[in-house]
């Protein structure tokens, strides 16, 4: 119990840091940005000024503290502030459309990633000794120090480009209505190459952390225990070896899925697919400081929170943790 | 003990091929002036043909004389000079030929020299980040591990909270708000993001070693703090440091790659990451260029691969039960 | 003698490592009655741990056994095929294992690992499973309200009594126990011995204890053997053993142990260290460290284990000329 409430204490700190940085990451680097915007937009109609003045919270005759309140107020209330380079849509309306194509794409791949990296890392170190297993160790560990937008440049040369099996860029055909299931055929066809980016990319470090961990608990003396007792080799697989191996993975997976969606963003910009990554790219070249913060805003939160789920996995899977003697 | 590690991850095989290829690539970097072809930036090529000797003409101008035993010559002499300049222009987006082994980029630059050049910045910034979180992160390790009480609980707490918030994000957020461009920024970004994963794995080193006999029987004959710390705890922590020191190096090649592609950071400099940041503004991927975006890539990942091999082998030395048996 | 219930003969086994084979058990033999305590005694590293785990057929990985028969119910253990072997370990021969600390599955309730070893056994339903795990427990002393405990929420002297419990539980007929109460300070010691002792009256299974803490066995062996370097040097009844030992290396153990009442007298000890198993010594393996090597003793294959009394055995070729 008190872990949880320990945990629970974390994530609400965190997500106030989280905010708070937003609020003072722009205020606090050196050239101010806005500055530069307001000045890079001179030909506005004065209204238009002051509207920008006020989303940006440029009106400096508040304090900043005051800023800071009313900018908090703004962002629990869903006001984020008003898109400069899609001017004038709300930065949420912008975030309502991109969220569900990035929710999914990741969401899915992360999912994949961690249950066959999971997999695959068990068998690799339960036949350590066969030719697969290393293979397969050698193959990843290359294939994970490619960048992940390289890494799509090259599908897309090879499947695309080249083979013409599946399109260039965007998430589903357009011009076909949405919601039939031509649809959704598309949104699978559009998003293969994408996914398989991301998965491959991300395989190699669920693979490797695995395989590692259980080689560790491979050699200790419960499992020596176990096989003299004489029980199936599944149950010392999954309850002896694997239940023990993936405690580490659950712990490090907030972590890592923070390296899995800073990859699935650049995967989105290289593919064009219209989620928050694309999104992030779109508002970097056009100096969208609104826009920017709230996906970073968005992205920290979702982060935190599946962080949290994973302490919760934890919590449920050791018994040691539960009762606080970690 | 120092010499024995060293000695180890030559003979592992896995390392020995890393250290090859990482060799050569700071090879590559150090030499690339007489490597590469032609200088990264230029695109064109200006040859001069002399079509007439030089001729010394001398031209008298003035005569004085100021007394009988002086005379005062005044002469001007020019050089009369007839040459030829052919300017060949490297053709633009070329494919590879003899001329141009990984043909040209948009701007007619020979790309197989933007790549040799290109090893010096990203070599250097990989290499530079990965020194500089590693320093930054074993010093905190240290801080926290081996003073325990409210430093540790402040640097633990610190290093939780930026653990969570995701990397590339925070990069990307921060980068897009620096309007200095330049190199130094993204050292110091990278750098800045970077030293949380490791500060929480060295610590845990330093707390398992700090409570080993050896240390408690330093600690207990009074040797002083830095004593312990240097003479004790430090050579152990090498071969998990180094393997540190890889890891994040390969993050900050992987890191520079993708801010440059993006375009953030210095678009001018030539580096892995912003030739493949023109050849993506270029079109380079629908116009079925391979030879523009491959070669960067491929270099970036022979470099992490280097990286993932040595530290393998790091990891077999350090823990012997992943060695072969 | 009892009826002979576990021969080995000429057992060896060890581990293969890049720089060639290190033997571990190199040679032994002996017999075991049906009941009796057998205590096997020596230092870190020769060959004890191996020799059981050989004789539970547990050597995993690059560590085998050589050659030699481990004759058991009818069937060498030694020769047969693992399928063969896994029906009678655990049911008719268990082990009790070194640290308790690592030995216990930390995420699974002590319940389970107990049950768990009756299902892979025996026919029976969840029920009673619970009911023979909860009378073990019940019989090391341990309250049946623990079954869902997790291993880090027993103390060190419960755990170990757990994997007795565990050991116990198909009421096996023999028991090996390697180091069992190593980890373990002298009172809890005490305690573990004495119910170990208790249960074997009740029970009536036969016992190899292992141990480098001779004075634990002394008490409650009915035999004592003494492994150094892979091979048995001397054999015969405790008693015998520590009131008059016939083996150099015998006497520098039995020198060691400081009494508690007399005068205080300067200790003996043995000097030097363990051979490497990877080249041991030509001839007898002790004769870096024995008082009385003499040129015999340094080449050949060192001498055999002798008869040299009743049931008393020395491997030493100066055996009975030290007094």
């Amino acid at each position: 119990m008190k872990y949880f409430l320990r945990k629970l204490g974390m994530l609400v700190f965190t997500l106030f840091i989280s905010v708070s940085l937003n609020f003072f990451l722009p205020r606090l680097m050196p050239g101010d940005p806005a500055r530069a915007l307001l000045d890079k937009m001179e030909n506005l109609q004065p209204e238009q000024l002051d509207t920008i003045r006020a989303a940006f919270g440029l009106d400096t005759s508040d304090s900043v503290l005051v800023q800071y309140g009313h900018y908090l107020r703004n962002t629990i209330s869903g006001n984020l502030g008003i898109s400069f380079s899609r001017f004038p849509t709300p930065v949420s309306e912008v975030m309502r459309v991109a969220v569900p194509w990035s929710v999914g794409l990741m969401g899915l791949c992360t999912i994949i990633s961690f249950m066959l990296g999971t997999i695959i890392g068990i068998a690799a170190a339960w036949r350590r000794e066969t030719k697969l297993a290393s293979l397969t160790v050698g193959f990843f560990s290359f294939v994970r120090s490619f960048p992940y937008f390289w890494l799509g440049l090259v599908f897309i040369y090879f499947f695309a480009f080249k083979l013409r099996l599946f399109p260039i860029g965007g998430a589903y055909a357009v011009g076909t209505p949405r919601g039939t299931l031509a649809w959704w055929l598309s949104v699978v066809r559009y998003g293969t190459l994408p996914a398989l980016t991301i998965i491959i990319s991300s395989l190699g470090a669920w693979i490797l952390t695995m395989r590692n961990n259980m080689i560790n608990v491979l050699a200790e003396d419960y499992i020596t225990v176990a096989l003299a007792k004489g029980l199936p080799i599944q149950r010392i697989k999954s309850l002896y070896a694997a239940k023990n191996a993936i405690l580490p993975s659950v712990t490090g997976f907030a972590m890592s899925l923070g390296f899995v969606i800073g990859g699935g963003l650049v995967t989105e910009m290289v593919f064009g697919y219209p989620g928050i990554g694309f999104m992030l790219y779109q508002a970097v070249n056009g100096k969208d400081y609104p826009l920017m913060q709230a996906i970073f805003l968005f992205i920290a939160v979702a982060v935190l929170i599946a962080n949290f789920l994973a302490d919760i996995a934890v919590m449920l899977l050791d018994p040691r943790v539960r009762d606080g003697a970690k | 003990m120092i010499k024995d590690f060293f000695k180890t991850l030559i003979s592992n095989r896995k390392s020995l091929v890393g250290l090859c290829i990482l060799g050569a690539f700071i090879l590559v970097a150090i030499f690339a002036p007489l490597l590469a072809p032609y200088p990264p930036k230029i695109d064109r090529l200006e040859t001069i043909v002399n079509t007439v000797d030089p001729a010394l003409d001398e031209e008298l101008i003035s005569e004085e004389y100021p007394s009988d035993s002086q005379d005062v010559l005044t002469y001007r002499s020019t050089v009369t000079r007839e040459y030829v300049k052919t300017i060949d222009y490297f053709p633009l987006r070329a494919r590879p030929s003899s001329a141009h082994p990984l043909g040209t980029n948009h701007a007619g630059n020979d790309l197989l020299s933007q790549v040799i050049w290109g090893t010096r910045i990203s070599l250097t910034i990989g290499l530079a980040t990965g020194l500089f979180v590693t320093i930054l992160s074993l010093t905190l390790a240290l801080l926290s591990g081996y003073l325990g009480g409210v430093v540790d609980d402040v640097i633990t707490f610190l290093t939780n909270v930026m653990l969570v918030i995701p990397g590339l994000p925070l990069m990307i957020v921060i980068a897009a708000y620096v309007t200095m461009k330049g190199v130094m920024p993204i050292v110091l970004i990278l750098g800045l993001t970077g030293w949380p994963w490791p500060t929480r794995l060295l610590r845990s080193q330093v707390l398992t070693l700090k409570s080993r006999d050896f240390v408690r029987v330093s600690r207990s004959l009074g040797e002083r703090t830095l004593f312990v710390v240097f003479r004790e705890i430090l050579p152990n922590m090498i071969s998990i440091a180094m393997a540190e020191f890889f890891a994040a190096s390969m993050a900050a090649i992987l890191g520079e790659a993708t801010l440059e592609f993006i375009g953030l950071g210095n678009v001018t400099v030539v580096s892995w990451g912003t030739i493949l940041f023109w050849a993506q503004a270029n079109g380079a991927l629908l116009a079925g260029s391979w030879w523009w975006f491959l070669p960067p890539g491929i270099c970036i990942a022979l470099v992490g691969t280097s990286f993932v091999l040595i530290n393998f082998a790091i990891d077999e030395i350090s823990n012997p039960r992943l060695r072969k048996r | 003698m009892s009826e002979t219930m576990l021969e080995v003969k000429d057992l060896r086994a060890g581990y293969g490592t890049v720089k060639g084979f290190v033997r571990a058990v190199d040679g032994v033999s002996f017999t075991l009655g049906r009941g009796d305590f057998l205590g096997i005694a020596g230092e870190s590293g020769c060959g004890k741990s191996t020799l059981a785990y050989a004789i539970m057929r547990l050597l995993r990985d690059n560590a085998r056994i050589e050659s030699g028969s481990i004759r058991f119910k009818d069937k060498d253990f030694a020769s047969m095929a693992m399928a063969e072997v896994e029906p009678h370990r655990w049911a008719d021969m268990a082990m009790v294992f070194q640290s308790a600390m690592n030995a216990l599955n930390p995420v699974l309730s002590i319940g389970e690992q107990l049950t768990d070893a009756v299902h892979a056994h025996r026919n029976v339903s969840q029920a009673d499973a619970e009911a023979m795990a909860v009378d073990m427990l019940r019989l090391v002393d341990i309250n049946a309200d623990r079954l869902g405990s997790y291993p880090h929420q027993l103390s060190g002297g419960m755990k170990q009594r757990v994997m007795i419990a565990m050991a116990l539980i198909l009421k096996p007929e023999l028991l090996i126990m390697d180091e069992p109460t190593t980890a373990l300070d002298v009172v809890v010691q005490r305690s573990i011995i004495e119910k170990i002792e208790d249960l074997r009256r009740q029970l009536g299974f036969s016992v190899i204890f292992i141990t480098h803490d001779l004075s634990l066995l002394v008490e409650i062996s009915d035999a004592l053997a003494i492994m150094y370097a892979g091979r048995i040097v001397e054999y015969g009844a405790a008693g015998d053993l520590f009131s008059d030992p016939r083996h150099p290396y015998t006497k520098g153990l039995m020198n060691s142990f400081p009494s508690l009442s007399g005068p205080i007298v300067r200790m003996g000890g043995i000097e030097g260290r363990a051979p490497d198993l990877l080249s041991p010594p030509p001839g007898c393996r002790f004769w870096p460290r024995c008082p009385y090597a003499t040129d015999q003793c340094k080449s050949g294959d060192g001498p055999a284990l002798r008869e040299v009394g009743a049931g008393r055995s020395c491997a030493c070729v100066l055996e009975g000329s030290l007094r």
